[in-house]
């Protein structure tokens, strides 16, 4: 009996494959995404731009987000968000296992994947699919940059993120860890245990436990740079001149003027 | 007396290297731990679970170190899984996602551990289950191999193959609705849940069936008398594994 069943399978395992249509296929998916498609997705259908901005916290990543959005909407833009732990489907899950610190760094780094990509397939795509501009905080890069430091196999990271889509820009504002702690501490009077990576064990006192942690992603992240086009920007210069540089290679992807901005009432205080 | 002769008998406990620990992401070389894992795979309704019961009752009785293990058990992802699927919001990357994250925490929280510590493992569904349900909805084979390069290789894995009529009857008979992802109704296959569902196994089934050979899966035919396939089971399983090394220690004599 389960030799005749086994005989039959074959037949029935007989699925559409398109051998020759294959490479032209392929060399499509491999502009569009890291690897491989994401299943379902016509990269045809995207007309949007993916704007990524990568760095260590308090490389003034938010406050140049929250100054893009501005200046791009009053450009006339619709602009969507996206950033970590911020998806639906598990965002708060990952909260609640950072609170509880219960959680060991591969399973942790799956939910971040599951998190990546709950946004992707129901934020990042969408919008692109309706021509939108999507700002990115923080991206694969840093996901991967934070599993390799914790010993997970790059390859396996890579593997897994393979059918992220490929960004447009990828701006990295790199600064020293020194002066991100110095900044991240006068925002809150504190630094929390995942930012300073204590789960790491690298030291007992909380400002090396930071410098020694955002080094090792820094580094990270530098060997990344070359391969996927970061453009690296000076996270030390002032926000309104890292502003206007991200503004100039924006509006030169966009095939836009680059005009004059300044922010609004809102958003003057973050313009120092 | 037959017992102090299999103590005398036993091999040296396996002192595994330091170098060969398990590395989130990498293969686990087959020999990096002293202990044992059996699975049991199949289609649902293909009866691996009561096999599976009735193999852990022989053990325990016998009084064998083990561990039971089910797939989809931890309560870490939980949540997320009842909202993702009450929600409708899993799609087949996050789907799939999620068990994986839901597999590592019990992988290394359990199974690893318990390998390391000399036990018998029996797990109710493996990665298997993941290759072959997220395969039949799309998801590559490339990337889900990568996905799960850090589970231990199983020393048997037991493949409860039944013809789909009559998997797909043992379901049907016996729930009065099925779930939405349960009948892979996001596969658009067919607006009918039964209709849908017969499919979806059927898709499944032939990923199953691909990897008898790659994976070197034991094929029982889930047809046959429980106690038939019970007598076969646990013949293989004799034979395969080295059972003395589980076997309860007996005082040392001295």
């Amino acid at each position: 009996m389960p030799d005749q069943e086994k005989e039959k399978a074959p037949v029935a395992a007989t699925a559409p494959v398109e051998t020759p249509a294959k490479p032209a296929a392929e060399s499509e998916a491999s502009q569009t995404f890291f690897g491989e498609p994401l299943v379902g997705l016509n990269p045809s259908e995207l007309n949007g731009s993916l704007i990524v901005i990568e760095g260590m916290d308090g490389s003034g990543r938010s406050t140049q987000i929250a100054l893009l959005q501005e200046w791009l909407e009053s450009e006339g833009f619709s602009v969507v968000t996206s950033g970590l732990r911020r998806s639906n489907l598990v965002g708060r899950d990952i909260d609640e296992l950072l609170a509880k610190n219960a959680v060991t760094r591969l399973t942790l780094a799956l939910m971040y994947a599951t998190d990546f990509f709950d946004q992707l397939e129901h934020r990042i795509v969408p919008a692109l699919r309706s021509g939108s501009i999507v700002l990115a905080d923080r991206f694969i890069f840093t996901l991967i940059a934070r599993g390799v430091v914790r010993g997970i196999n790059r390859d396996y990271l890579t593997g897994l993120y393979a059918m992220a889509l490929r960004p447009h820009l990828t701006f990295w504002l790199n600064v020293r860890p020194e002066t991100a702690f110095a900044r991240e501490f006068k925002k809150a009077q504190a630094i929390s245990y995942w930012e300073a990576g204590r789960d790491m064990s690298l030291s007992h006192d909380l400002y090396w436990s930071f410098v020694r942690y955002q080094t090792m992603i820094k580094r990270e992240l530098e060997s990344m740079a070359k391969r996927n086009a970061f453009i690296e920007l000076d996270g030390e210069a002032s926000v309104s001149a890292v502003n206007k540089q991200l503004r100039q290679r924006i509006a030169e992807q966009l095939g836009i003027r680059l005009s004059k901005y300044t922010p609004s009432s809102a958003l003057a205080h973050l313009w120092r | 007396m037959d017992n102090q002769e299999t103590i005398v008998k036993a091999p040296p406990r396996a002192e595994p290297a330091k170098t060969t620990l398990p590395q989130p992401g990498r293969p686990v070389p087959s020999r990096a731990y002293p202990g044992a894992l059996i699975v049991v795979e199949g289609t649902d309704g293909s009866g691996k679970s009561t096999q599976l019961y009735l193999l852990k009752r022989w053990l325990e009785i016998g009084g064998y170190r083990l561990h039971f293990t089910e797939w989809n058990s931890s309560p870490l992802v939980k949540s997320a899984t009842r909202r993702g699927k009450q929600k409708r919001l899993l799609t087949p990357t996050t789907f799939s996602l999620l068990h994986a994250a839901d597999f590592a925490d019990r992988c290394e929280r359990q199974i690893m551990p318990l390998l390391q510590g000399d036990y018998l493992v029996l797990a109710d569904r493996y990665i298997y289950t993941a290759f072959a349900r997220d395969a039949a909805r799309g998801c590559s084979h490339r990337w889900l191999r990568n996905l799960y390069r850090f589970a231990p290789v199983p020393d048997i894995t037991f493949y409860f193959r039944a013809p789909l009529e009559v998997a797909v009857d043992r379901i049907l008979s016996g729930r009065p609705k099925l779930k939405y992802y349960e009948a892979g109704m996001d596969l658009g296959l067919s607006y009918e849940r039964p209709e849908s569902f017969k499919l979806f196994q059927a898709r499944i089934l032939e990923e199953y069936d691909k990897m008898v050979d790659t994976d070197n899966f034991v094929v029982l035919d889930g047809t046959l008398p429980v106690n038939k396939l019970q007598k076969q089971m646990r013949d293989i399983v004799a034979s395969k594994i080295d059972l003395k090394r589980f076997a309860p220690r007996a005082p040392e004599a001295e």
